[in-house]
């Protein structure tokens, strides 16, 4: 018979047809047809397919049409793995896949966060806690040195940009999360090989909800949000700063507080006494911190227009805020999707547009946050005296001649408030993909998918009045009193456009057999991939007679552009090979070419081989009641990469001239121009991987179903920016091909259903991931720089190390030695070599990166009641906790060219010791900052009641959410999970509590 | 795929330079010579190399490598690396203010390397005179690597592009090959050139630097060479000393007379936290000074003279040197009991961003004043010092000396005071803060040891001997990671 959908009437493949009460089954292909035997009349078929109701019927002829109407439930069965779809049980790489009702839930603006914790091997770090962060996504720990580490990522068929909109923290943010039917990540090279050289660090496949059904369906959802900050920075108030200023500098307490405009008293710096002053008592991060709302409403539509095309429409609209004042974001989703089919579902044709418009109000961060740690307690946040010359926040000033100038640290709340910084992002994805099925030879297909990204990005910086920033002199007036000037208005601007193109097109031949082989696939095809982001800015200069603003012309450029391309090109084949039902074999190779390197290192070839035993299906375990699904997959391949672009710009291969900037000019009458650092011998990185893997489904109603991935991965031809032999190239860092890396690991995805009635559903799913890498070779050299590992004790100070023999971006410090009440020794180390000095040969290399990463939670459904949480969180890794070396020493309090003083963390806690004076040296290399990084974090707890008999033909859920309710970790500091693991002005990840509801109707 | 050949439109091909602009070479060149006063080609915030742009220019470099490790000028802030070198003590591999000089020595010369080797290819007016400076600016830039490191790889557009690490050169290596180039060129740099760019005078002048110090670089001793190159540049280079000294130091300091070879600053086209602006800025605080005063509008307070340089003069009060004058003393003390104290030490005000002889403009966050690397009283005390270690010409000798005394308003000396402590001294009092003294001292075997020292030579407020092995910087650690045929220098 054929099984086709109730309402499209198209066929429905990977159904499973079982006989009732017999394990006798089987499952439909992809033109909906089935076949099953043994059968008589009277027996009753189940057939079941994920995001359909299960339908039974008895038999009552030897043929049974079928038809099946589609449940609220999402379809998981067929995986999508880059130029088309297996079922699930068919597949011979490492591919996990999330559907929507294991996502997280709660607070989730991007996609990411939908994804966070849930997978093993997919280690999720955001940036911080804007509105906006950046996701750092590693699938097994990432492979490159310095290129760039994170997965490709396709939505709906588009490989996407892996760089950013100017005003787009987060690429996942293009996406509306609820328009998002299900993810495949595909982990291992036999998966990603098809995708070659953007994928050495994985694929995340991301498909869209469809339209499908014939009568048309809303759903509404809106939530409300809470965000606030769950612990501040352990620094002094006020009275123990005056405290710690009298102790341990008594010469500076003429520093504490304002002057008393009361009393002509004034402070003795010889005395510890403090006389004439006001002192004041702010907690500057209560400044710039507040309690955020955030709203997200979403409506969407589905339907089946004209009952011949199917569609959905959403609209989403999110507005959040940041727990750093000022620091809002809003945004806009629309979504469009058709999914129509002619000639007989010969031609399948599927029409995506997303649009996003966002609007950030981007913070100065580092100030801000910098800012609030090391203003004085002690002075005031308004100063409302009518001498106040910046909008009546309080400014540390000094005399200067005719001339009071800023001293000091400007005030962090005024940084915030004085200052706008809107970025505003309209973005449109979108892709048409024709799918046709040869009428004179339906075994072949041919596919083309044409793909449009492109965005708009415009940021404009302005100052409100009286702005510290825009504070200015006009040199003509000599008067103390009327001689300075504000310049509110636009202080830099920026365009820029983003126009990435795409082109797919290949040929897909499938024929099945009857007999040992059962089915044949070839496909073979062509991918073109074109980048162009184009941009132009508008600098700023201060005119040094009269203060004014005025624009900085640079004669040479004049609009300050920028223009960088990147094209890909890729010829790519796949056959897949079922042998018996038993045995499936993948191969596919790829060859891609890329602009970045010269014509005679650019293409790249990327073969990949996997097998798979479907031991289910085989002889003695197929009458098995207890093993319903078990598949041993064996796979190998090689990926490629060679996106640099965040390291050394789109034309790195190639000897370039840049022309000097206005003020970067030097002998008169002639331009200046600068020769540019290239690289010609630049070529592609390869890795290579070996994946073994064993998915499993036990016991009726799968009770114990999951997998488990061992795999081990080579990568040669590193791309390392990283020091160049002295003299040998036109800087003295650049990108090479570098050495080698191998990275161990394992993977285990584990559900458990133990309960599955009708009323009473219990889940709990878990994983762990573990992946240790180690850097084998560096070719002439024993260790690199990681540059990403700066220190911030000045510029120019690295942390980490790629060395030889130890884990990649390893931090390779001093042993510190403690006192006997365990504070340590300033500058004093371990003489690790004994050699009575010392010096780097006593160093040591500190794991930073985690080994293993985990996530569990679980999912209970009782009646119309359900309760969700999620748990993740890192074995080992450390944190390099900086507000000791930024903050945690004795003379980081006062001033070095200035009168302002700092405020320092609280030396009575065990935030830091007293132990340190400065931090010179190699003090910043001490083990001392290095903390254990372990941590398990609640991601979410979701508690939801479905409102029975709400109104006919709707159905309304509530649910309340927290989200970050709490971390466990030894870390002193404020937060362990640090991607760089170096803590320093760490936007905090805020705490959220979130009412919604969700409407079908 | 011919879209894979991906085209710029911002940074040009040689082709397409000299295609749009005739004068490319000479912009080119402009910014060889640039590269010791700029960080890099976008602003005073962008940087040619990895390091931070506003810490690592190489101007920058030299005032910290060999001003502050001296006895005559010392920084306070308490940055970690430059506390090290103004207290000279703690010197290790692993600080950062030496990889910036030896990283901006790096990027100069291959810079040069790359346009000899474009020139090989390219027709230009003046390639003879062209190659010629290109090969004096190298020369230069391992006359910097010779003097503070010691030796390092000899990179020439013979091994350019090539990526397997160079081989180390010894210094003598280092010394030959630099000496061979400047003799190969000093005859084809033209008599006199544009403002800023090196001429027959020029080439001498390094040319003589190099042989003073030969002693020191290689074992010989080279002072008769050196008199003679010298004796060119006084007698071909038609330099005079300026009327008034503060007038070489000033922003209007590229009209003197007596400028051979400067590091063009300029407030407005030629910006650089490395240039100038770090010297008279740095030397500067509204703490106690007036910054307009100096055409500032930013202090950094940095900077201060100690007693190791204006002790020189003898006492201030009485002294008619006018070169004494050009100490801020007012609510300063003259003993620098604590370096870390802005009031502890004079500020500097030798260099400043107003004219000396012409009205000022306004105040400036950039120095708009050059600095004078080669300068015609350096040639004369050279001269003197000299003539003096091989005995000739003292007659000459004593004259220049007392022409330099004069123009600052100082007593002439006798041929019996024409020692060389005297003409050591004599340096200190006319060229510190000139980016010489380091190599003076350790030249007149003063640096290391105990035989002479200053405030907080060796991290103490008196002053204490250092190790011999301070008389060469530590190789950076970067470098000695990149290629590892380099070798640190003995004591680090």
């Amino acid at each position: 018979g054929k099984i086709t959908d109730k309402t499209t009437k198209s066929p429905l493949l990977g159904v499973n047809v079982v006989v009732r009460g017999t394990t006798n089954g089987s499952i439909s292909d992809f033109d909906g047809m089935y076949e099953i035997r043994n059968v008589n009349m009277g027996d009753v078929l189940v057939f079941t397919s994920i995001g359909y109701n299960e339908t039974e019927v008895k038999v009552t002829s030897s043929t049974l049409n079928v038809e099946m109407l589609e449940s609220t439930e999402l379809l998981d069965e067929v995986v999508l793995i880059g130029y088309g779809s297996a079922k699930k049980e068919d597949l011979t790489g490492s591919v996990d896949v999330l559907s929507s009702k294991d996502f997280n839930q709660g607070s989730v603006v991007s996609a990411d966060q939908l994804l966070t914790g849930k997978m093993a091997g997919v280690r999720i770090t955001s940036n911080g806690g804007q509105p906006d962060s950046a996701p750092n996504i590693r699938i097994r720990g990432g492979s490159s040195l310095s290129a760039n580490n994170s997965p490709l990522i396709v939505i709906d068929g588009i490989p996407v940009d892996n760089t950013n909109p100017a005003g787009v923290g987060n690429p996942l943010s293009l996406i509306n999360p609820n328009d998002i039917e299900s993810f495949s990540v595909l982990k291992d090279a036999s998966a990603t090989a098809i995708y070659g050289s953007r994928a050495s660090n994985g694929v995340i496949i991301i498909s869209t909800k469809k339209g499908t059904s014939g009568e048309v369906k809303f759903n509404f959802s809106s939530d409300v949000s809470v965000s606030n900050v769950a612990n501040n920075i352990d620094l002094m108030d006020s009275k123990q700063y005056v405290s710690f200023i009298s102790q341990y500098h008594p010469t500076f307490t003429n520093l504490l507080g304002v002057d008393d405009p009361n009393t002509t008293a004034t402070d003795n710096p010889l005395t510890a006494a403090i006389e004439g002053r006001i002192i004041g008592d702010t907690d500057w991060q209560d400044q710039i911190f507040r309690t955020a709302i955030s709203t997200n409403t979403n409506f969407s539509a589905r339907a089946n227009l004209g009952g011949k095309i199917p569609f959905r429409g959403s609209v989403g609209y999110t507005n959040t805020g940041g727990v750093v004042k000022t620091n809002d974001y809003e945004r806009v989703t629309l979504s469009v999707k058709l999914t129509p089919t002619f000639f007989d579902d010969h031609l399948k044709v599927s029409v995506n547009a997303k649009g996003l418009f966002s609007d950030k109000n981007s913070i100065d961060e580092g100030g801000a946050l910098g800012g609030a740690l090391n203003m004085d307690p002690t002075k005031p946040v308004f100063d409302d005296s009518p001498s106040n010359r910046f909008g009546g926040y309080y400014q540390n000033t000094i005399v200067d001649g005719n001339r009071l100038l800023l001293d000091g640290q400007s005030n962090p709340l005024a940084l915030l408030k004085q200052r706008q910084r809107p970025e505003q992002v309209a973005r449109i994805l979108g892709n048409v993909e024709l799918d046709y099925k040869l009428h004179a030879l339906p075994e072949l297909r041919a596919v083309v998918n044409l793909g449009l990204e492109a965005s708009k990005a415009n940021i404009e910086e302005t100052f409100l009045d009286n702005s510290i920033s825009t504070y200015a002199f006009n040199n003509v007036d000599t008067d103390i009193n009327t001689n300075y000037l504000f310049n509110p208005g636009v202080n830099y601007s920026e365009d820029q456009d983003i126009t990435n193109t795409t082109l797919d097109a290949y040929l897909v031949y499938t024929k099945k057999f009857e007999g040992f082989v059962k089915r044949f696939e070839v496909q073979g095809g062509y991918s073109y991939q074109n980048f162009k982001n184009d941009g132009t800015s508008v600098r700023y200069k201060y005119n040094e007679e009269t203060g004014i603003r005025e624009e900085l012309i640079n004669p040479n450029n004049l609009n300050n552009r920028y223009y960088n391309v990147l094209n890909l090109q890729s010829f790519f084949g796949r056959t897949n090979i079922d042998l018996a039902d038993q045995f499936l074999v993948t191969l596919s190779f790829r060859a891609d070419g890329s602009s970045l390197f010269t014509k005679d290192n650019r293409w790249g070839y990327f073969p990949a081989a996997a097998v798979a035993w479907k031991i289910g299906n085989a002889g003695f375990l197929e009458d098995s009641n207890t093993v319903n699904d078990l598949k041993l997959r064996l796979g190998a391949g090689r990926t490629g990469q060679q996106d640099i672009t965040g390291a050394v710009g789109y034309y790195p291969s190639s000897p370039l001239f840049e022309i000097g900037s206005s003020t970067s000019q030097y002998l008169s009458g002639v331009n200046l121009y600068s020769a540019k650092a290239f690289n010609p011998d630049l070529t592609w990185e390869k890795t290579t991987t070996y994946n073994v893997g064993l998915d499993f489904d036990l016991f009726a109603n799968s009770i114990v179903s999951g997998s488990v991935d061992f795999y081990q991965k080579e990568t040669k031809d590193l791309l390392a920016r990283t020091a160049v032999p002295p003299g040998q190239a036109l800087s003295d860092a650049f990108v090479q091909n570098v050495g080698e890396t191998e990275s161990k690991g394992f993977e285990v995805n584990l559900n458990i259903r133990p309960i599955s009635t009708q009323d009473f559903n219990l889940e709990f799913n878990s994983n762990v991931g573990y992946n240790r890498s180690e850097v084998t070779s560096l070719k002439d050299v024993t260790r690199i720089t990681a540059s990403e590992s700066g220190l911030p004790t000045g510029t120019g100070v690295s942390l980490a190390y790629h060395a030889v023999g130890y884990q990649p971006y390893s931090a390779w410090v001093f042993k510190q030695v403690y006192d006997v009440s365990g504070d340590p020794i300033s500058n004093a180390f371990v003489d690790v070599n004994g050699d009575n000095v010392i010096n780097n040969d006593d160093r040591y290399y500190e794991t930073l990166r985690p080994n293993w990463t985990f996530g569990f939670g679980l999912n209970l459904n009782y009646k119309n009641w359900d309760l969700s949480s999620s748990f993740r969180g890192q074995l080992g890794g450390q944190v390099y906790n900086a507000r000791r070396l930024t903050s945690g020493w004795i003379d980081k309090a006062i001033p070095n060219n200035s009168n302002s003083l700092s405020n320092v963390l609280d030396f009575n806690s065990d935030a830091a010791t007293t132990s340190f004076v400065n931090v010179q040296g190699n003090i910043p290399f001490s083990d001392y900052f290095l903390e254990d990084a372990s941590f398990l974090r609640m991601e979410n707890i979701v508690i939801g009641f479905r409102v029975p008999n709400f109104l006919k033909d709707a159905s309304l859920r509530v649910y309340g959410a927290a989200n970050n309710l709490f971390v466990i970790s030894d870390y002193s500091g404020q937060d362990p999970e640090n991607f760089n693991s170096i803590d320093n002005n760490f936007y905090p990840r805020p705490r959220v509590f979130t009412l919604g509801l969700n409407l079908d109707f | 795929t011919k879209d894979l050949d991906t085209d710029p439109l911002v940074e040009l091909t040689l082709e397409e330079l000299i295609a749009r602009d005739p004068n490319a070479v000479q912009g080119i060149v402009s910014r060889l010579y640039g590269s010791f006063a700029l960080s890099g080609p976008d602003g005073p915030g962008s940087s040619d190399i990895s390091d931070d742009a506003g810490e690592s220019p190489f101007l920058r470099g030299i005032v910290n490598l060999q001003d502050f490790t001296a006895d005559g000028i010392k920084n306070r802030w308490g940055d970690d690396g430059l506390d090290q070198l103004t207290t000279t003590s703690n010197w290790d591999e692993n600080n950062k203010f030496f990889r910036y000089l030896y990283n901006r020595i790096y990027y100069t010369i291959p810079q040069c390397n790359n346009l000899l080797s474009v020139l090989e290819n390219v027709d230009t007016e003046g390639k003879t005179e062209v190659t010629s400076e290109v090969r004096f600016i190298r020369a230069l830039a391992y006359y910097y690597l010779i003097d503070t490191f010691g030796k390092g790889v000899l990179a020439t557009e013979e091994n350019f592009g090539s990526s397997a690490p160079l081989p180390e050169a010894t210094r003598a290596e280092l010394f030959a090959y630099v000496e061979s180039e400047l003799l190969a060129v000093v005859e084809t740099l033209p008599d006199s050139n544009d403002y800023g760019r090196a001429n027959k005078a020029v080439g001498n002048m390094l040319l003589a630097k190099l042989y003073i110090n030969a002693e020191v670089y290689t074992g010989t001793p080279k002072y008769t060479e050196a008199l003679t190159a010298i004796g060119k540049v006084i007698t071909n280079g038609g330099y005079t000393l300026a009327d008034n000294y503060v007038s070489i130091f000033s922003a209007d300091n590229n009209t003197s007379s007596e400028m051979i070879f400067p590091l063009i600053a300029d407030a407005i086209t030629s910006q650089s936290y490395g240039n100038t602006t770090y010297i008279i800025n740095g030397s500067s605080s509204s703490e106690t000074m007036t910054l307009a005063d100096y055409g500032l509008t930013d202090g950094w307070g940095g900077h201060r003279a100690s007693k190791g340089w204006y002790g020189l003069y003898g006492d201030l009060e009485t002294t008619t040197d006018e070169r004494a004058s050009l100490f801020f003393t007012e609510g300063h003390s003259y003993e620098m009991n604590d370096y870390k104290t802005w009031t502890d030490g004079y500020p500097p005000i030798k260099f400043r961003n107003t004219n000396a002889l012409t009205a000022s403009t306004a105040p400036t966050a950039f120095s708009s004043t050059d600095f004078p690397l080669f300068r015609l009283a350096d040639a004369y005390l050279m001269y003197a010092e000299c003539a003096i270690r091989t005995s000739q010409n003292l007659g000459e000798a004593l004259g220049y000396v007392n022409q330099v005394r004069e123009r600052a308003n100082a007593e002439p000396i006798d041929a019996a005071d024409l020692t060389l402590d005297f003409v050591l001294d004599e340096r200190g009092r006319e060229l510190n803060l000139e980016g010489h003294r380091r190599t003076d001292l350790i030249r007149f075997e003063k640096f290391t040891g105990s035989s002479y020292v200053w405030p907080w030579k060796g991290g103490v407020a008196n002053g204490t001997a250092i190790p011999d092995t301070y008389k060469l910087f530590p190789i950076p650690l970067q470098a000695l990671e990149a290629n590892p045929n380099l070798k640190q220098n003995n004591g680090y």
